[in-house]
């Protein structure tokens, strides 16, 4: 046999032959769909972090705040996010009848949350301190001024490392195979215990992971340079 | 109209005010110099408690106002206008939304009468037909014109000002000294820190030297810069002039 027909047959085992695909482009929808919803709850939870910190640092009396923010990243970022995931998932799961799914966009939604609130406290400072306090100046409060002066300028520093970040989960979630989810690296792993070939279906999942980033990325840029541009309208 | 008594500032246990006593009378053009450091932008953020004095009171039109907070804060500061070196115009908003804001936000006006009152205003600075473009497309002038417009839609009783021609080229300086002069021969109560010692003689009702905190030595113009007392305003004016 020609090496070109062995690598078709290959592919042909590990791909198509009994629509194998089908299972591959299911599992690489869970992976995305996964990252998805972790990225939302993370927005949401990183913003909640974020306003307690900026709380914390701005007013003496919601210290406290600050000290339970610290105490929640630091326990996320101190610990693996597959034994993160474990824990979630058998204390969901054992409890309730809750799909797995749930137990996976809650622990990489917490996970993110805590890198999103940095995100989003670096692009407030990026703003420039002369903003609040001009805004203040003028007799608008604090909230107002964040809201309708700080926070649209921020969102434009923001947007893009969100971006960066479902991208970053995209290829976190590779583990989530662990509580029994069947995303793409899940099943390519299960292909190729039916066919005790590995190599060809995992270079299948590493394929799509990187044809997604890619595009992903290169989105990405040309969405910060459009953002550039009405920068200097 | 402002009293500031016994003004003490600390940073840290840097101290920047050490014992401020003065008072601006109603349509008073007070005109603030001194050397890089003594203090003048902090006594001027004082007035307007963009920093809070460590110790001593200011009391703005009868009221003393040191420790106010909250609404009651918001509401002094919409009677005192700020004009900054570095513009800090809004740049994600256009001319006419950066003068209308804060009126329609705080509700003191409806958009409409905001949107006249911004076109009024930018067709006394010569500039009405920037109002639908954005900051970054105007020169260092315009925007400082632009800036005290701002500051004029929400009709303040004082203005501060702080170097506001400092950043400008040398060419834009005059068009904003200008208007300031035109504002000030209109009564309003001005507080200028400048380095301009051309507006300080011709606009000031009142010049101050600062050094080290403190307010070293003061006079009406004339006098002031015919016959300064203070070694250190002689050894300071004779640099700047
Ligand atoms: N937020 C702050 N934190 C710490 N130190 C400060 C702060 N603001 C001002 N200072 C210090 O206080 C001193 C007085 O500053 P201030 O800005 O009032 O001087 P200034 O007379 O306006 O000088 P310049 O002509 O350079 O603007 C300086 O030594 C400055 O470093
Ligand atoms: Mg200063």
């Amino acid at each position: 046999m020609s090496w070109f027909a062995e690598v078709w047959e290959k592919f042909y085992k590990a791909f198509l032959e009994k629509d194998r695909y089908l299972a591959f482009l299911k599992g690489f929808a869970t992976t995305l769909e996964v990252s998805f919803f972790a990225v939302i709850l993370g927005v949401a939870l990183g913003v909640i972090l974020a306003i307690a910190k900026y709380m914390a640092a701005n007013h003496k009396g919601c210290r406290p705040l600050g000290w339970i923010a610290n105490i929640y990243i630091t326990i996320i970022r101190g610990t693996p996010v597959y034994v993160q995931m474990l824990i979630i998932y058998y204390l969901i799961l054992t409890a309730r009848g809750i799909p797995a799914i749930i137990s996976g966009v809650l622990c990489f939604g917490i996970n993110s949350s805590a890198y999103v609130a940095e995100i989003i406290r670096a692009g407030i400072e990026a703003v420039d301190r002369g903003q609040m306090e001009a805004g203040r100046s003028l007799g608008l409060s604090e909230m107002r001024t964040m809201k309708s002066i700080i926070m649209p300028q921020a969102v434009r520093n923001i947007l893009p490392a969100l971006g960066n970040e479902f991208i970053v989960l995209i290829k976190e979630t590779a583990v989530i195979g662990g509580i029994t989810v069947l995303d793409v690296t899940k099943v390519a792993m299960n292909v190729g215990n039916s066919n005790y070939a590995y190599l060809t279906p995992l270079l299948i999942a590493a394929f799509m992971y990187l044809a997604v980033v890619i595009i992903l990325t290169k989105l990405l840029s040309m969405f910060e340079r459009r953002l550039a541009k009405s920068d200097r309208r | 109209m402002i009293d500031v008594k016994n003004l003490h500032k600390s940073f840290g246990d840097k101290l920047v005010l050490d014992g401020i006593d003065e008072h601006i009378e109603k349509g008073e053009k007070v005109v603030v110099i001194g050397p890089s450091g003594s203090g003048k932008s902090t006594f001027l953020r004082c007035m307007n408690l963009l920093e809070r004095p460590t110790e001593g009171s200011i009391i703005f039109e009868g009221k003393d106002i040191t420790a106010a907070s909250g609404k009651e804060l918001n509401r002094i500061r919409q009677k005192m206008g700020m004009v900054f070196q570095h513009f800090n115009l809004f740049p994600h908003l256009t001319i006419r939304k950066n003068i209308t804001l804060a009126p329609v936000k705080l509700g003191l006006m409806s958009q409409e009468e905001a949107d006249a009152k911004a076109m009024e205003l930018l067709s006394r600075v010569g500039l009405p037909e920037k109002a639908d473009q954005y900051p970054a497309q105007l020169s260092g002038g315009q925007k400082q014109r632009i800036a005290i417009v701002r500051s004029l839609a929400m009709n303040p009783d004082v203005m501060l000002f702080d170097e506001p021609t400092s950043a400008l080229d040398p060419e834009m300086v005059r068009e904003v000294l200008d208007f300031m002069k035109q504002l000030a021969e209109d009564g309003m109560t001005m507080v200028v820190v400048t380095h301009e010692m051309g507006f300080a003689r011709e606009v000031g009702s009142r010049v101050l030297f600062m050094d080290e905190g403190r307010i070293v030595e003061q006079n009406e113009p004339g006098e002031f810069f015919a016959c300064p007392k203070d070694v250190r305003l002689k050894e300071f004016l004779s640099k700047v002039l």
